[in-house]
């Protein structure tokens, strides 16, 4: 098979060391059909132990030249690696039964697909190394020796001050109330209620907002497990009525867990979770997580005409059956998501 | 339950009650609009019975056939105070309506004109025959609208044909709007939204609305709502028969 583009096999050295292998094979057979034969016919033992030696001895050498020479040949033949840029994982393609080992098929797909994902992932870092999100105080990149000693760190708050702030800022606003609990450990959750437009659940990591979800006034934000609770609930609150004790007790004796993962039923609570969370990317300020807290509050307590403000660009209600349900940061003004820009 | 709105469409001119429904449902498909299944709303007048029991007698009778299945609102409303029900026994019997709505098929409405609404469960409609000796069901009375459900983002409307016996009387229209639970912040919106598809047929602010301020909007509004519709629909007058071509 004549390879025209595969210039580094040298054909000539290739044939010679073919029949090279096959001297070999002789000369190798050869020592052993001279052991099998054993000593030959002589006068003497000594004569004929001599001559068996020098016969055996004589087929070595010859083993010794071939090997030499296929060696020397092997040299010259040249490595055909272009052809097979895989190596070994190459040799897989030339597996004659595809049908029940697609292996050679799956290697390739699999290869073009790892391709891809670093070439987004590329694009991605990229992209998001022009803005940086980082929210906590630590620098990424000083080494330990020159970072300087003692550096207080916002991440670790102990939670009685986080109660603290958070029941402060409940204090602000008249028509805003926050509920914190504390069911999955040390990262605290908050419910907050405004007015009767709508509910929002925070996710905390010490003071720092982690992830929001915004859901409608008659929505259930509790688990399957917690609506038992609430219904039992409701049965203490005619009790209560009649008993004229402080249900905000109760509401602590009854142990309701939140549903931080399940969206809202409705696209315009939907829309406004998204925006929520640009709002807690967008707040940032390391050093004083209490007043990030406090402009993000600040920010959900203009959703509380999210029904009755008209868009300020556009001057109507409804586009696409939302209302205007983005909040500019700085001004706080109603615009609709396509009206914003 | 979001805050909904009922209104009635008046039938195009020279068309027929079908055919404008049609109308509607065409434009709503062109808004966006999917369709979601079908509604059906009915209702149904009973007269309070005049007695000539005097008023003990009356409510004891009516406690005793009560304390079978009873819950404390059915006793609330169907037990008037000794006072009320002298003024009923002096009046023609007062009007209420059992109504039932498909968007809430396990329950059952009762109400007055200006009194309260009661929201049972379905076995209420077999209460109803056990106390068939006081409240007594006008003849040919059951008004019933059905039709197609839309939803079109977050607000469900549905389109129904109002029939009164086997003639179409007329057209209604419900828009309901999910996330807002109260009345008078959204009017607005839904405002704009009802022009988007009815043009000029656009209704005012419903009467509910400006009875409960900041109260929590409730299925028993919408029930009112309808009921206003339906009393509405009954007194006007037929449709004259040459008029549908």
């Amino acid at each position: 098979m004549a390879d025209v583009i595969n210039v580094s096999v040298n054909l000539e050295a290739f044939s010679q060391a073919i029949s090279a292998i096959q001297a070999l094979r002789s000369s190798v057979s050869r020592v052993f059909d001279c052991l099998k034969d054993g000593m030959r016919n002589k006068e003497t033992l000594e004569g004929r132990e001599k001559a068996f030696i020098a016969h055996f001895q004589d087929n070595l050498h010859s083993v010794n030249r071939d090997l030499n020479e296929l060696e020397r040949l092997s040299n010259l033949v040249g490595k055909p690696s272009e052809n097979h840029p895989l190596h070994n994982s190459g040799l897989l393609s030339l597996d004659p039964v595809q049908d029940k080992t697609p292996l050679y098929s799956q290697l390739l797909q699999a290869y073009k697909w790892s391709n891809k994902l670093q070439y987004h992932a590329g694009l991605a870092s990229g992209l998001l190394n022009q803005q940086s999100l980082k929210r906590s105080a630590n620098q990424m990149g000083v080494s330990a020796k020159r970072r300087p000693k003692a550096q207080p760190t916002t991440l670790v708050l102990p939670p009685q001050y986080v109660d603290d702030v958070i029941s402060r800022i409940d204090r602000m606003f008249p028509e805003m109330s926050i509920h914190l609990s504390r069911p999955n450990g040390t990262s605290a959750m908050l419910l907050v209620t405004l007015g009767k437009v709508l509910k929002v659940i925070v996710v905390m990591r010490s003071l720092f907002i982690d992830r929001t979800i915004v859901k409608g006034y008659n929505e259930n934000v509790y688990t399957e497990d917690g609506k038992f609770f609430l219904c039992v609930k409701r049965s203490f609150d005619v009790l209560v009525f009649a008993l004229r004790t402080d249900v905000s007790v109760l509401k602590q004796l009854v142990i309701c867990k939140l549903d931080i993962w399940s969206k809202s039923n409705y696209q315009v609570f939907q829309k406004v979770t998204d925006h929520a969370t640009t709002a807690l990317l967008h707040y940032q300020l390391p050093q004083m997580p209490d007043v990030v807290v406090r402009s993000f509050m600040t920010w959900l307590r203009s959703y509380i005409k999210l029904f009755q403000a008209p868009c300020q660009r556009c001057g109507k209600f409804l586009q696409d059956g939302l209302p205007p349900t983005w909040r500019d940061f700085r001004t706080l003004e109603a615009f609709h998501d396509t009206c914003r820009q | 339950m979001g805050v909904t709105c009922v209104s009635q469409m008046p039938v195009a001119e020279g068309k027929s009650v079908q055919q404008t429904v049609e109308l509607l449902t065409r434009k709503l498909e062109m808004l966006g609009a999917e369709k979601q299944g079908t509604f059906c709303v009915d209702c149904e007048t009973y007269h309070t019975a005049a007695s000539t029991l005097g008023s003990q007698g009356w409510s004891a009778m009516v406690r005793s056939q009560l304390t079978a299945t009873s819950t404390s609102q059915v006793q609330v409303i169907l037990l008037p105070q000794p006072s009320q029900v002298a003024g009923i026994i002096g009046q023609t019997g007062k009007l209420m309506y059992v109504m039932h709505n498909s968007e809430y098929p396990l329950s059952c409405f009762a109400l007055f004109e200006n009194g309260p609404c009661l929201i049972a469960d379905t076995n209420f409609d077999v209460l109803m025959v056990k106390l068939k000796g006081f409240f007594q069901s006008a003849k040919a009375s059951k008004i019933e609208t059905r039709g197609t459900r839309y939803q079109y983002c977050d607000f469900l409307v549905k389109v129904g044909t109002v029939t009164m016996g086997p003639s179409a009387r007329g057209i209604s229209v419900e828009v309901e709007y999910g996330p807002c639970v109260v009345a008078s912040d959204c009017w607005s919106l839904l405002l704009e939204f009802l022009q988007s598809f009815l043009g000029s047929h656009t209704p005012g602010a419903p009467a509910v609305f400006g009875n409960r301020h900041d109260a929590v909007y409730g299925p028993a509004d919408t029930m009112v709502q309808y009921m206003e519709l339906f009393n509405k629909i009954r007194k006007q007058q037929q449709v004259p028969v040459a008029g549908i071509r």
